[in-house]
């Protein structure tokens, strides 16, 4: 197991596997449905936080307006397998629709990153989150298409492809963590790669590219498309979860999730955000169960978080761990 | 190899360089000197293109390099170290050199290849040795000594490797002793790699020393240009900058 050690392709996708086979042996493991679906969603809005942590933690630069892509990835799975196309060709409509909703959130985050990546910090910032609330907007204002404030309606059709039926729970479980862990072991290769460092470099000093003959605006527009893509591979996977898609996936509270994961895990680890989805859903869960001040009790933890370790949890944990 | 021609620009009312003209022969080693606030670093700026110019031309070699951007520029063989020590904080000594190497070869769009074991570890270690960083070869920029920050600044600049390069107060903020030691680098490094190089100095003793022609800057026009020799028994330089009260 010598290339183990190695941090390279190979070994990431072999990691992968590894955790996706253990993950399906805990689906037999532990029967409990609240268990799957609590793993599912850590992959679904691990995914989603992932994508906005290259910018937030590689690129920094902190964008509020997340979910817009989120939710046109969503609405493009949803309404593409609500067209005809799916009695036309039925067997292959779910990855192409999934393929589509990558496409569009990728044009979409090409059309807005090209604007606000012009703008620094705060502006930025604000800027992105004016974007979101125009597409909420759109969501809401089209209400023939999609259903405006009620949500895409009547649910739509999930035709099984090469054996896989998404309709079962078991299938749609392997599926999106197969999905999730394909996308994270790939986008562990781009922030690994030259064009990764490229983004720190960024991070680190704007001023400074230009003098070494490099051009930032690209750089941080191709990884604002990337990240945009990924969030709306994210959303199509919780449209298919959902069996429908809700113009609150496009307002600025959606954003801030995927935000409050970044905090909790730590945004300088490359699986801090997922570490994040994991704590977020686990507090989710236990404390809807048991109070209503869910809103307070999150709040709690992340000042928690903040005040306390100073930093998000996995982060606290490698540095700990390096420094013994 | 580097010429300049009637350079001027203003900032508001305050005309910083005024009427510039000179030409840096093919492998010489050069200095600008002048008080705070004479306009040396704005002149650094314009051959840069990091700030437009209001007026004149700019040849590298017999290119015309005028109002190119500051990239373009870069890419044509000018690279420069800053007068604040202009570095990735984050960034190993080694990781910054490789960054700086790949921006020249555009290779920082490679999405395919691993940063960590990519064939250009190599030439970076060429690099850091040629700046004395080999010692801190893994230290993370932040971590660096001041002095080490500006060999940093300086190593980034030659991964360029640059037909010009332009050096903005090297010894900023360094003790007489450290200031020879990189002093002797830069000549050293000259030497190496025959660069056309220009550098900011304050200290007489190093200019003196050092340079094969003297620029003297005043209120952003240049009052006296020569060798050493010269630029010490110029009357225009010891009336207004030797010998009255040094700024
Ligand atoms: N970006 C700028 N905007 C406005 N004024 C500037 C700018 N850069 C330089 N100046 C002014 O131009 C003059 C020359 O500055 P500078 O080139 O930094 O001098 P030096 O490097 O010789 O100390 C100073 O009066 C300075 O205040
Ligand atoms: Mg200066």
């Amino acid at each position: 197991m010598l290339f183990l050690n190695k941090d390279n392709f190979q070994r990431d996708v072999f990691l992968g596997l590894l955790v996706w086979l253990i993950l399906i042996m805990f689906y037999f493991i532990f029967p409990d449905p609240g268990i799957h679906d609590i793993i599912q969603k850590v992959f679904i809005l691990g995914l989603f936080a992932m994508s906005l942590n290259i910018l937030i933690g590689y690129l920094g630069l902190i964008a509020f307006g997340h979910a817009a892509f989120f939710a046109s990835g969503a609405y493009t799975l949803g309404l593409f397998l609500q067209s005809d196309f799916v009695s036309n060709l039925a067997s292959f409509s779910i990855p192409v629709a999934m393929l589509l909703a990558v496409l569009v959130s990728g044009i979409l985050a090409t059309l807005i990153g090209a604007i606000c990546i012009r703008l620094k910090d705060i502006y930025f910032s604000f800027l992105t989150l004016a974007f979101q609330m125009l597409i909420y907007s759109i969501i809401l204002a089209l209400v023939n298409i999609t259903g405006g404030d009620q949500g895409l309606m009547g649910g739509f059709p999930k035709p099984p492809f090469l054996g896989i039926n998404l309709g079962k729970p078991f299938d749609f479980y392997a599926f999106t963590i197969f999905i999730s862990i394909i996308t994270i072991v790939i986008l562990r290769q781009i922030i690994e790669s030259p064009f990764g460092y490229g983004l720190r470099m960024i991070r680190d000093n704007s001023e400074r590219p230009a003098a070494l003959g490099f051009s930032n605006q690209k750089h941080k527009l191709i990884a604002f498309i990337i990240a945009g893509s990924i969030a709306g591979l994210a959303g199509s996977l919780q449209a298919l979860l959902d069996v429908g898609a809700y113009p609150e996936w496009a307002f600025w509270s959606k954003s801030a999730e995927p935000l409050f994961m970044i905090l909790l895990g730590g945004m300088h680890s490359f699986l801090g955000p997922l570490m994040g989805a994991l704590i977020f859903e686990i507090l989710n869960d236990f404390v809807t169960a048991n109070t209503r001040y869910y809103g307070l009790v999150l709040g709690l933890v992340i000042l928690c978080f903040v005040l306390g370790l100073k930093k998000g949890l996995l982060d606290w944990i490698l540095i700990k761990f390096n420094r013994k | 190899m580097l010429k300049l021609d009637k350079l001027s620009k203003s900032f508001g009312g305050i005309l910083a360089t005024d009427d510039v003209s000179l030409e840096l022969k093919p492998n010489s080693i050069n200095a600008v000197i002048g008080p705070n606030g004479a306009g040396k670093t704005t002149l650094f700026n314009l051959i840069t293109g990091k700030i437009s110019l209001d007026k004149g031309q700019i040849f590298i070699g017999n290119k015309n390099i005028t109002n190119l951007t500051e990239s373009e520029i870069t890419h044509l063989g000018v690279a420069r170290a800053f007068q604040i020590t202009n570095i990735f904080p984050t960034l190993s000594v080694k990781d910054s050199i490789k960054v700086a190497l790949l921006a020249k070869q555009h290779g920082l769009n490679n999405m395919w290849n691993r940063f960590k074991t990519h064939s250009i570890n190599n030439k970076a270690e060429i690099i850091a040795k040629l700046s004395g960083l080999t010692k801190s070869y893994d230290t993370i920029s932040s971590e660096l000594s001041h002095g080490d920050q500006k060999l940093l600044d300086i190593a980034l600049a030659l991964a360029l490797k640059p037909k010009v390069l332009l050096l903005d107060e090297p010894t900023a903020g360094m003790g007489p002793e450290e200031r020879w030691k990189m002093i002797d680098r830069i000549q050293k490094l000259w030497k190496k790699t025959k660069m056309t190089v220009l550098f900011i100095e304050h200290d007489m003793d190093i200019v003196f020393d050092t340079a094969q022609n003297i620029y003297v800057l005043q209120q952003g026009s240049i009052i006296a240009e020569g060798t050493p020799k010269e630029i010490k028994n110029n009357k225009k330089v010891i009336e207004a900058y030797l010998g009255g009260g040094k700024k």
